[in-house]
C-alpha cells in the first residue's frame, strides 16, 4: 500500500458522489425551468430562497442533532412556542419594551426549550426519541394553550428579519445562507464539530476518549433549539402575525426529509451543511415548481413523500459507490 | 518516587482496597494492586472477573465506590477520562475507541487535536495533526495508505496502531491495553506484541489485560490474576508457567488467596 493516489478518473466520480444532492437539485430546476414558461426567473429564485429559509434553518437544527446520533421530533414545536412565547411576553405582557427585544427573546427562549430536551437527554440520560416526543406534545399544546388565535400587532422590528428586504433581497435569505455557512464551518474546523461527528459515528468511542456526552448532548440540543427559536422569528416575519399554528403542520418531517434528502445519515456521524442545504432548496424547488401546474396541494404533500422515498434509496447506492472508490487499493477488509 | 523505607523506586500507580457496585453486583472486592516503572504487567482473568472495570477505574472511565489511589507516590481522585490522561495514563480500547467515519489522523488526535487561532475562532491544525500522525504511524512501522483515509477501511491491527498512537504521542507514563489481540488475526497479534516492546524500550509502564495467556506470557514481566472481582494471585514471569497461570484463572491455583508483591 503506498499512498492514496486516485486516478483522475476516480477523483471526479468521487466528486459527483459527494455531491450528488446538487447535481440532482441542478437536474431537477433544468426539467422546471424547460418545461414551465415562468420558473427559471430572478424572481421565482428569489421566492423559493425566501420560502426555504426558515424551514432551512430546521433542516440545519435536525442535521446538527442527527450527525451527534440523536433526533428532536420537537425542533419545529419549538420554533412555534418559542415565537408564541415572544408574541405574548414582549407584545401582550410588556408592550413597552422596544420591538428588537423580542428578536433576542425568541432566539433565547429556543435555546431554553431546547436545552431541556438536551437536559432528558444528556443529563437524565433518555433515549432522545422519547424525549423529544414527549417535549413535541408539551410544546404544541402549550402554543395553543398560550393563545388560540393569533397575536397581530407585531412591531415592525421583530417582522424585519423574516420579512425585510435589503437592497431587494429579503433579509431572510443571507439569515439562513450565514447559519449554513457557520455551522458548516464550526462542524468541519472546530474541535466540538470534530466531537459532534465522533459522538454520532462511535459514542462509546467518543466517551472513552474523554468527550463528556452528556455535555455534548446539552449542547448540541441547546443549539439546535436556539436555530429553531431563528426560524420561528422568520416564520413571524413571513405572517407578519403569530398564530397558534406557526410552524405546525408538515414542517417537522420537512426539517428531517430535508437532512435526510441532503445526505445526512439517521444513524449518526454523517452528513453536512451543505447537503442539507441541498435538500432542503431541492423540496423547495420542486414545491414551487409543482405548485405552478396547478396541481393539486394535497398530491404536492404526497409528492414530498415520494422524494424522500426517492432520496433514500439513492442514498444508499451514493454511499456504496462511494466505499467503493474510497477503499483502499489492496485492503482486504471491506466496509460492513 | 522513591521509597523511603528501602530506597528503591516506588511504584508508578498503586490501588488500594478498591471497591466498585453496580447496583447489586459487587464487581471490584477490595482490589489492591502496584504497578513499577518499565514494567509490563499482565491482568488475566476469566470473563466476569472484573477486568474490565478494573481498566474502567484506572483509565477514568468510570469512578470507584471506595479505596484508594496514588500515581507516582500522590493521591489522585481519578474521576475523568481527561484527569487520567492529563497525568499521564492512556487506555487503548481494543479497536472500539476508533470512530470509523473518520479520518485516520483525526482519530489518533480525537479529544485533543491541536488548534491554531484564539477564542472562538480557534480551528483544528489539520496541518500539524496530518504530519504528526504520518510520523507516528510510521514509528509504529504501519502501512496506512493515507492519514486521511477513513478509520473503518483499516485493519484491526491497523486500528490497534491508532491507539497506541495515541498513547504515545501523548507521551504517557502508562498505557492500558484492553485485549489488544483479542480481535486480530496472528500477524496483527504479533504486530501488536511489537508495540508492547516497543512501549517498554521508551520506558513506557504497561498493563496488558488479556484472556490470551499465549500472548501475554510473551511479553510480561508480571501477572496479575483476578477471579470474582479479587486479585487473587500475583506472580512473577519466572515463577510460573503458562499451565500455572490457566489453574490460577479459574481460580483453583496453588497462588490463589494471593501472595505478596515480589516487586
Amino acid at each position: 500500500m503506498a499512498g492514496v493516489r486516485r486516478s483522475a478518473g476516480q477523483k471526479v466520480r468521487l466528486f459527483i458522489v459527494r455531491n450528488l444532492i446538487w447535481a440532482i437539485l441542478l437536474f431537477v430546476f433544468l426539467v422546471f425551468s424547460l418545461t414551465l414558461p415562468n420558473f427559471f426567473t430572478l424572481q421565482n429564485i428569489h421566492f423559493i430562497l425566501y420560502v426555504a429559509s426558515a424551514i432551512g434553518l430546521l433542516v440545519f437544527a435536525e442535521s446538527l442533532v442527527l450527525i451527534s446520533g440523536s433526533m428532536d421530533l420537537s425542533i419545529a414545536h419549538i420554533a412555534g412556542l418559542s415565537s408564541m412565547l415572544t408574541g405574548a411576553v414582549t407584545i401582550q405582557w410588556l408592550p413597552f419594551l422596544p420591538g428588537w427585544t423580542g428578536i433576542v427573546f425568541i432566539v433565547v427562549a429556543g435555546a431554553v426549550l431546547g436545552s431541556v430536551n438536551g437536559f432528558f437527554v444528556g443529563r437524565v440520560g433518555i433515549n432522545p426519541f422519547l424525549v423529544t416526543l414527549s417535549t413535541f406534545l408539551m410544546y404544541n399544546w402549550l402554543t395553543f394553550s398560550i393563545n388560540r388565535g393569533a397575536i397581530s400587532n407585531v412591531s415592525p422590528a421583530l417582522v424585519f428579519p423574516g420579512g425585510g428586504r435589503v437592497f431587494g433581497v429579503f433579509f431572510a435569505i443571507p439569515v439562513m445562507l450565514a447559519a449554513c455557512l457557520l455551522l458548516g464551518f464550526v462542524l468541519t474546523r472546530t474541535r466540538f464539530g470534530g466531537y459532534v461527528h465522533a459522538m454520532g459515528g462511535n459514542p462509546d468511542a467518543a466517551r472513552m476518549l474523554g468527550i463528556s456526552l452528556p455535555r455534548m448532548n446539552f449542547r448540541v440540543f441547546t443549539i439546535a433549539g436556539a436555530l429553531a427559536g431563528l426560524s420561528g422569528l422568520l416564520y413571524v416575519g413571513y405572517l407578519k402575525s403569530i398564530p397558534s399554528t406557526i410552524a405546525g403542520g408538515d414542517d417537522i418531517f420537512l426539517a428531517f426529509a430535508g437532512a435526510i434528502i441532503g445526505g445526512v445519515s439517521l444513524k449518526g456521524g454523517e452528513g453536512s451543511m451543505a447537503g442539507a442545504l441541498g435538500g432542503v432548496l431541492l423540496l423547495g424547488v420542486i414545491d414551487t415548481g409543482t405548485a405552478m401546474t396547478l396541481i393539486d396541494p394535497a398530491l404536492r404533500g404526497f409528492l414530498n413523500g415520494l422524494i424522500l422515498l426517492g432520496a433514500i434509496l439513492i442514498n444508499k447506492y451514493r454511499v456504496r459507490l462511494r466505499d467503493r472508490i474510497l477503499i483502499p487499493a489492496g485492503s482486504s477488509e471491506a466496509a460492513a | 518516587m522513591i521509597n523511603p523505607v528501602n530506597g528503591r523506586p516506588g511504584p508508578l500507580l498503586a490501588l488500594q482496597s478498591v471497591d466498585k457496585w453496580y447496583g447489586e453486583v459487587h464487581a471490584l472486592r477490595g482490589v489492591s494492586l502496584e504497578v513499577d516503572p518499565d514494567e509490563i504487567v499482565g491482568l488475566i482473568g476469566d470473563n466476569g472477573a472484573g477486568k474490565s472495570t478494573l481498566i474502567k477505574v484506572i483509565s477514568g472511565v468510570t469512578s470507584r465506590d471506595g479505596g484508594e489511589i496514588t500515581w507516582k507516590g500522590r493521591k489522585v481522585t481519578l474521576g475523568s477520562v481527561r484527569e487520567a490522561q492529563a497525568l499521564g495514563i492512556e487506555t487503548v480500547h481494543q479497536d472500539r475507541a476508533v470512530v470509523g467515519n473518520m479520518s485516520v489522523a483525526r482519530n489518533i488526535f480525537l479529544g485533543r487535536e491541536p488548534t491554531r487561532g484564539i477564542g472562538p475562532f480557534r480551528v483544528i491544525d489539520r496541518k500539524v495533526m496530518a504530519e504528526d500522525a504520518r510520523r507516528l504511524l510510521a514509528g509504529l512501522r504501519l502501512h496506512i495508505s493515507s492519514v486521511d483515509q477513513e478509520a473503518r477501511f483499516c485493519s484491526g491491527g491497523e486500528m490497534q496502531g491508532i491507539a497506541i498512537s495515541r498513547a504515545m504521542h501523548f507521551r504517557a507514563s502508562l498505557v492500558i491495553l484492553d485485549e489488544p489481540t483479542t480481535a486480530l488475526a496472528v500477524t496483527g497479534a504479533q504486530t501488536v506484541l511489537g508495540f508492547i516492546r516497543k512501549l517498554k524500550e521508551d520506558h513506557i509502564s504497561c498493563i496488558f489485560v488479556t484472556h490470551n495467556l499465549h500472548d501475554v506470557y510473551a511479553v510480561a514481566d508480571r501477572f496479575l490474576v483476578m477471579v470474582r472481582g479479587t486479585v487473587a494471585a500475583n506472580v512473577s514471569r519466572n515463577d510460573v508457567t503458562v499451565e500455572d497461570l490457566v489453574r490460577l484463572q479459574i481460580g483453583q491455583g496453588r497462588h490463589a488467596g494471593g501472595r505478596a508483591n515480589g516487586g
